[in-house]
């Protein structure tokens, strides 16, 4: 096999809590106390990303997969770990060393609302990542692009001088994908692209992120935490449960035999057109604080399998005859 | 006689420029203990319909035309004192956002009490009571607990449980629910579908459950309306729309899902999005996106044709219909 083009190696993420020196002073008992807390948002994830595919993250909220997306992107430093882009190390270069990879990487945000900048026009909006990253094109090459990528994403182009607001939701997911489109990117991460659309839009966007995938020759890393869109787009699916990835499968093995506890039970609780009733698997009790994080396995105290290893021991992802990776000790221990 | 009957109901913005028309001459039932999906998307008017039916549509919101009959009465022409006795009462509504239902600086407790004061005249224990028993219901773990804590305190699905325990309150016979589960994760989802469900057909109540997840409307519904531009274009048993939609815009609505397309492949797509209110096209609102439309689908709007025992508004639905009739006359 290749050598892959993204590879995350035990990648870390913790947000302090607990605020300045000051505030973590406490007085107890007749002592000082110095007291931290952080959120562990990602806890060791490894993950290869191979040219061409299209890897999707899923989990619920809370489960770490926007902060993979934004640590991949340089966008929040990692606590840990590392970061390799085509076999460069990318998370420790500084501004002007990480320049070409920021071209070369781009990013597609959920919120479309949020995303463009309201005084600027669309064809500004376009022609600055153009202007920043290939400064040697002139006016008419820079427009010409911009013109291309446009007709690309289903976008008039007399369209240019308008601003964001004047569009909908639909249309300005695609402007924002033509601004990633637009400096000819080798890799996407797309954070939640289409979950601010509705229906009919979504086919619309998704539709459009594969045909861009086909003629550029794209790779996706796509955040999503719609498993009915994953089933469609997903060359292979990293499922994350509390900043762990707790099974990583080619897509259609993933929903065929779901493999992990979890995974079983997030697939039965999609509501399918066929069903009459709810039929998902009921888990017990809610997703643990990240800021305490269960020992052992994190999904311990939800899991109908777990035992007093699964309480102690952190499982690792472990390759099972089907090719699917999954951390769980009930699957290595042939309980499930 | 149905337990809530729409007829012909008219809603409207005033704005300047003139009325927007949010709801054009929408009509639909609701029996005792049924379940009924309203399904459509952002702008459809699903959410309008919810609204007016307690009257909660707010200025320059007014309701133009038609009538709200529940038991016979019509709440369209009821005043606010009435209204109030039924509101909450009779007919609870759970919305979207259960952060933003619930009062922040007020105990689960006190606006549980609160909302069984202000329609029964009965002890602030025996009201204790009875919230402890709907916070038992929706099987919230430890109820005594949770009367004494603030929504900040609870997770967002122990929240819509919450929310869930207060709809039920006095035992309404008839819960609206805006999108009650779509700022929630999918497990979540499933379990609060879950429970909604059971309560319905344990306690008898009608659901009036408003989204725009297909999925989940094939899984609680026994009815269903699909709304688009602010008119109701096919209605009827869900299980035979799902498995057999007249309408284009139905689908092309069903058949744009990714559960529907083959892996890896384009998905089928509705071209164009939505009208705004501001410009609503001629005729049959959804023509222009429409691969069937023809000159007629842009002069008038079409009525009602039924076909199994869905009604659809659509010419080519219609036409169809009148082919088959002069065929199978033909054949005899």
């Amino acid at each position: 096999m290749t050598s892959p083009l993204v590879s995350i190696r035990g990648l870390e993420k913790r947000f302090d809590l607990s605020g300045s020196l000051l505030e973590q002073i406490t007085f107890e008992g007749g002592r000082f106390r110095r007291r931290q807390e952080a959120v562990h948002a990602i806890n060791g994830v490894d993950l290869d990303v191979h040219k061409g595919e299209a890897l999707c993250v899923v989990g619920e909220s809370g489960c770490g997969k926007s902060t993979v997306a934004r640590t991949v992107m340089g966008l929040i430093s990692p606590s840990a770990g590392e970061i390799h882009y085509d076999g460069q190390r990318i998370d420790n270069l500084d501004g002007k060393a990480a320049l070409p990879y920021r071209r070369k990487m781009q990013m597609i945000f959920q919120n479309p609302y949020a995303s463009l900048n309201p005084r600027m026009t669309i064809q500004q909006t376009l022609e600055e990542p153009i202007r920043f990253h290939q400064p040697d094109l002139s006016p008419s090459q820079i427009r010409d692009k911009v013109h291309e990528v446009m007709h690309s994403v289903g976008i008039d182009p007399d369209w240019g001088s308008r601003f964001g607001h004047e569009f909908s939701g639909g249309q300005r997911q695609r402007i924002a994908i033509a601004r990633a489109l637009v400096v000819d990117p080798e890799f996407i991460v797309a954070d939640e692209p289409i979950s601010a659309l509705d229906v009919s839009i979504q086919a619309q966007v998704l539709n459009l992120l594969m045909d861009a995938q086909e003629s550029r020759g794209l790779t996706y890393l796509f955040i999503t935490h719609d498993l009915a869109v994953v089933e469609h787009f997903g060359t292979r699916v990293a499922v994350m449960y509390l900043g762990r990835v707790c099974e990583l499968a080619d897509t259609k093995a993933l929903f065929d035999s779901p493999r992990h506890p979890y995974t079983q039970a997030l697939l039965s609780a999609i509501p399918r057109l066929e069903d009459d009733r709810p039929n998902h698997i009921r888990l017990q009790g809610e997703v643990p604080t990240p800021v305490n994080l269960p020992s052992g396995c994190v999904f311990h105290g939800r899991c109908p399998y777990a035992n007093d290893r699964c309480r102690q021991e952190v499982p690792r992802l472990i390759a099972t005859d089907g090719g699917t990776q999954v951390a769980c000790h009930a699957v290595e221990e042939g309980r499930l | 006689m149905p337990l809530l009957e729409v007829k012909d109901l008219d809603v409207r913005f005033a704005v300047r420029g003139g009325d927007l028309k949010a709801l054009r001459g929408i009509s639909f039932s609701l029996d005792k203990g049924e379940r009924l999906g309203l399904v459509g998307e952002s702008g459809a008017g699903k959410s309008v319909a919810a609204f007016s039916i307690l009257n909660l549509i707010a200025r320059p919101g007014y309701i133009a035309g038609g009538q709200i009959l529940f038991e016979g009465k019509d709440l369209a022409a009821m005043g606010e004192r009435e209204l109030r006795k039924i509101r909450g009462n009779r007919i609870a509504m759970i919305f979207q956002d259960p952060m933003m239902t619930l009062n922040p600086v007020l105990t689960i407790g006190t606006q549980m009490i609160e909302a069984i004061l202000a329609h029964r005249k009965i002890s602030k224990k025996a009201a204790r009571d009875i919230a402890l028993d709907r916070l038992r219901k929706v099987q919230i773990p430890s109820p005594e607990k949770r009367l004494e804590q603030y929504p900040h305190e609870l997770s967002g699905g122990m929240r819509q449980r919450v929310i869930i325990a207060i709809a039920l309150l006095l035992d309404p016979e008839i819960i609206i629910a805006d999108e009650p589960t779509t700022a929630l994760d999918v497990t979540i989802q499933a379990e609060i579908m879950a429970l909604l469900l059971d309560l319905c057909e344990q306690e008898n109540v009608a659901l009036m459950l408003i989204t725009h997840d297909l999925g989940v409307v094939s899984q609680v519904t026994q009815r269903m309306l699909v709304m688009y531009s602010g008119r109701i274009i096919e209605q009827g048993p869900t299980r035979e729309i799902i498995n057999d939609a007249q309408h284009p815009y139905t689908q092309g609505l069903i058949n744009a899902l990714p559960q529907m397309g083959e892996p890896g492949q384009r998905l089928f797509q509705i071209p164009g999005s939505m009208p705004s209110l501001k410009n609503v096209p001629s005729g049959c609102p959804f023509h222009p996106r429409c691969k069937f439309a023809t000159e007629q689908c842009k002069q008038a709007m079409p009525g009602y044709v039924r076909s199994g025992n869905v009604d659809v508004a659509c010419y080519e639905v219609s036409n169809l219909i009148e082919q088959e009739k002069r065929m199978q006359e033909a054949e005899s």
